[in-house]
């Protein structure tokens, strides 16, 4: 059974007609919505002034306290419409509801009791909408002991272990420089989603979808858990994390090296005899390459302190995309610990695939996000919409949408419901 | 109860960039069948080893990325290897292939031959630059994707002069490129449904990697001195902020911040810390105030700080973050990924790791599994152990394209195909 979605295709994205109600906010939700609007899907953002989306005001001094000049913000939210709706107004409630009557999926990353304090729990949104799919995103899920704890991406990190995973050995952990778990949170988010259109597409079937986001990264804690589980062995132990090295592969050299310039590294990473020699002859074939100590994979991850010495004084004379590209018409995986800078104005490779796109924006002039990661032969990626203004298409959504009289909107706002 | 994705069949000739993905779909019910050259893939040389013992079948790196599917040796760049692929890719619904770009043309087994055959076909190619442009035959493994997308510019150390920048480890370039491909592969099958259109992807980890630095590239995109720099623990930032990592009595490290997040969550941390006549002067009403403002970044805010971690050096871990949460603050208790075997909200309420029967290891032999990353309250989570190398080789051929034992014998004789 083909179930159409509740909206016209209007585009050529894959999930074109496909209505979203999105109360998610900061990053983690809004990765996870970005996704759909991406692929087609529109995504009304719900929002209101009174506790505004904090991503809106990570702004620099130059914003003039509008909410609409976040950067980050922008690439998180374009491809998406805003309306402002106030659900503590009883009328406010009664529109959502109507809304919600005729959209696909709800979208929210709140603590775990709030959408049930609203009388909006899954039980009441399947009174409105039988078929509807709901994804919740908090920190510990809906159930068990600790739902009421609270995360940010940091917090869901360092609970799952992947903060504690990350570092040199003996040192305190260097953890995750951002929060690598609001994105895989919202990629996990998504990945639900698109899993359950599709069995609602089969069956007719909607669900709840109880995403926690520090069980999304313990989902990715797989083989250390095993490790301890099978073997009894522990991460917690004095060689662990292995820093930039790589002894899980045994591969050796495997590590960052200091390059030209002040605090600039690369990465070189030799996984076979080959690109060994590939590597030996790159550095002009040293007097040292042929000691005995470095002439298996096995010998070079016993003495691999000494041959990252040497190599580095080798790589201090170039600089980090210097030396990548030169190692990589080797023939050797190597690659420049890249800056941001780098990545926007120096990557050819980046450069070609467009990754970088932009469209215009009242306020910021133009947004410039990050597109998808994919080329799509039949749904090819598009940015139709930018980062919506905060409430730019109430007007679209009461009017069109719900179909109410033009002349009620003013009486909406001046009443607080919208 | 049905699952998820019952009825979807799937091809995967991955290794270690794109895995996850059919873990990911064999897990909420597809039909996976991994395709392995003969002898097995190079993953399953990775340790660690059941009982430390190497072995194609005891890799638990393997395990832990190769549930729920089964496994066909068979040697693709022979002729009548190739052919039996086509084959198979006749009645499938996903090609999933993570191999160097072109090479499966130069074996007739891309998206134009396969398609032709069968149009509904979706095929996804992640590999580590894309199919096109100036890097496309670059090398990578993932410390190079982590390296070049941006991942390691922004974690290490602030405080280790001369350390370098940090790849967080285990495998997250890979799993980053797998996350966004199978988004798109499954995006694609959604528009098939409606359409009744397959279609190719070319997913890059590179891109999916670039994608995944939160506000690396938005903060330098709208200004040129906004480059953040790592520091320890916490997030990249272009000035520096406060340390958040305090250490516990019993040798661990929460991550403590927003201390000033609102008035009562701090009075009530205060009174907490007075407790122990460890509050100092916080009790005063400017530390209030800033509360009430949800102040940050300030020398009075550095200072509280400092209080707190002197204070929180004579608690133990699983305390402090217990009592924390309990008061509101989001702090995190930095666990060893083994530790949440012992939480019981994981591990009891929530059901969050899995016994998985593994009957080659003896008749009722269980091992214990991280389990679902997300709890479906409709379909269910549920996964089979990883298959041993070629384990179902024979039975797919027969089963697929009614292969004869004769014929099946003539094909292991030429090391065609491969058997546990």
């Amino acid at each position: 059974m083909n179930k159409p979605f509740s909206s016209i295709p209007l585009n050529k994205g894959a999930l074109s007609g496909l209505r979203v109600i999105d109360f998610s906010w900061i990053v983690a939700g809004p990765t996870n919505t970005r996704i759909l609007g991406d692929f087609g899907a529109e995504v009304i953002k719900i929002e209101n002034e009174a506790s505004l989306d904090y991503c809106r005001g990570f702004v620099g001094p130059d914003a003039d306290g509008s909410p609409n000049k976040s950067p980050l913000h922008s690439t998180l939210n374009r491809n998406k419409k805003s309306i402002t709706l106030n659900v503590m107004h009883p009328q406010g409630m009664e529109y959502l509801k109507e809304l919600i009557s005729i959209s696909d999926v709800i979208v929210e990353n709140f603590s775990s009791r709030v959408l049930e304090k609203w009388g909006l729990g899954y039980e009441e949104q399947k009174k409105i909408k039988p078929d509807i799919i709901y994804c919740s995103m908090s920190g510990f899920g809906h159930s068990g002991r600790d739902r009421d704890f609270v995360t940010w991406g940091p917090t869901a990190q360092a609970i799952s272990g992947l903060t504690y995973m990350s570092g040199l050995p003996g040192e305190e952990s260097a953890g995750w420089g951002f929060s690598y778990m609001d994105h895989t949170g919202g990629f996990y988010g998504a990945l639900a989603i698109l899993m359950a259109l599709k069995h609602r597409n089969k069956t007719g079937q909607g669900q709840h979808l109880d995403l926690s986001q520090v069980e999304a990264g313990i989902g990715l804690t797989g083989t250390p858990v095993l490790d301890y589980t099978v073997n009894g062995r522990p991460f917690r132990r004095s060689d662990m994390p292995p820093g930039n090295r790589s002894p899980e592969r045994g591969f050796a050299p495997h590590n960052s090296y200091q390059c030209k310039g002040e605090d600039r590294w690369c990465v070189i990473s030799v996984t076979d005899e080959n690109e060994w020699e590939l590597l030996v002859q790159a550095m002009d074939t040293p007097k040292w390459s042929n000691n005995k100590k470095f002439d298996s994979m096995e010998n070079r991850l016993v003495n691999q302190v000494e041959l990252d010495k040497l190599i580095n004084l080798w790589t201090l004379n170039f600089s980090p995309r210097e030396i990548m590209k030169f190692l990589q018409e080797k023939g050797v995986p190597c690659g420049a610990i890249q800056t941001p800078p780098e990545r926007v104005d120096e990557d050819e490779q980046l450069i070609h695939r467009g990754f970088i796109s932009s469209i215009p924006h009242s306020e910021l002039g133009s947004i410039k996000v990050e597109s998808i990661p994919m080329k799509m032969s039949e749904t090819p990626w598009d940015l139709r919409l930018s980062a919506p203004l905060l409430g730019e298409h109430s007007a679209e959504v009461y009017l069109d949408l719900l179909g109410i009289p033009g002349e009620q909107l003013g009486t909406m706002y001046e009443e607080g419901i919208a | 109860m049905t699952m998820a994705l019952d009825g979807i069949k799937v091809l995967e000739l991955c290794g270690e960039r794109g895995q996850l993905m059919g873990k990911l779909m064999g897990d909420m019910g597809a039909t996976v069948i991994k395709i392995e050259p003969i002898g097995g893939v190079k993953e399953r040389n990775i340790g660690p080893f059941k009982d430390d013992i190497p072995n194609k079948n005891r890799s638990l790196y393997f395990w832990a990325n190769n549930t729920s599917k089964q496994s066909v040796e068979l040697d693709i760049t022979s002729s009548e290897g190739s052919n039996i692929l086509k084959n198979l890719s006749k009645n499938v619904d996903i090609i999933l292939e993570d191999m160097k770009p072109g090479y499966l043309t130069t074996l007739g087994l891309d998206y134009t031959e396969l398609s032709k055959e069968n149009p509904a076909l979706i095929m996804t190619s992640l590999t580590a630059f894309g199919q096109d442009g100036p890097y496309r035959d670059y090398k990578s493994t993932d410390i190079v994707a982590l390296a070049m997308g941006g991942q390691m510019h922004s974690c290490g150390y602030d405080d280790l002069p001369g350390s370098p920048p940090i790849r967080p480890w285990g495998d997250h370039g890979n799993y980053i490129a797998s996350h966004y491909a199978l988004l798109g592969t499954l995006s694609a099958l959604i528009y098939r449904d409606l359409s009744g259109k397959g279609q190719y992807i070319d997913a890059s980890a590179h891109e999916a990697c670039s994608s995944t630095t939160e506000a690396a590239l938005p903060t330098y995109l709208y200004s040129p001195h906004g480059v953040v720099s790592r520091q320890t623990g916490r997030h990249h930032a272009v000035t520096p902020t406060s340390k958040t990592l305090c250490k516990t009595v019993d040798g661990k490290y929460l991550i403590v911040f927003r201390i000033f997040m609102d008035l009562s969550s701090w009075i009530s941390l205060v009174k907490w810390m007075d407790s122990y006549g460890m509050a100092e002067d916080l009790g005063d009403q400017k530390f209030k105030d800033m509360a009430a403002r949800r102040t940050a970044g300030s020398e009075d805010a550095d200072y509280a700080m400092e209080v707190l971690r002197k204070f929180i050096t004579t608690q133990t871990a699983e305390d402090v973050y217990r009592k924390a949460q309990q008061l509101r603050f989001p702090w995190g208790i930095v666990r060893s990924p083994e530790e949440n075997l012992n939480d019981p909200h994981f591990s009891e309420d929530r059901g969050m790791f899995a016994e998985i029967a593994h009957p080659e290891l003896g008749k009722d032999v269980l091992i214990k599994y991280v389990g679902r990353p997300y709890n479906f309250k409709g379909t269910p989570w549920n996964a089979t152990r990883p298959p041993l190398s070629g384990e179902h080789t024979e039975a797919i051929l027969e089963n697929e394209l009614n292969y004869s034992s004769d014929q099946l014998n003539s094909l292991v004789s030429k090391n065609i195909i491969g058997s546990a």
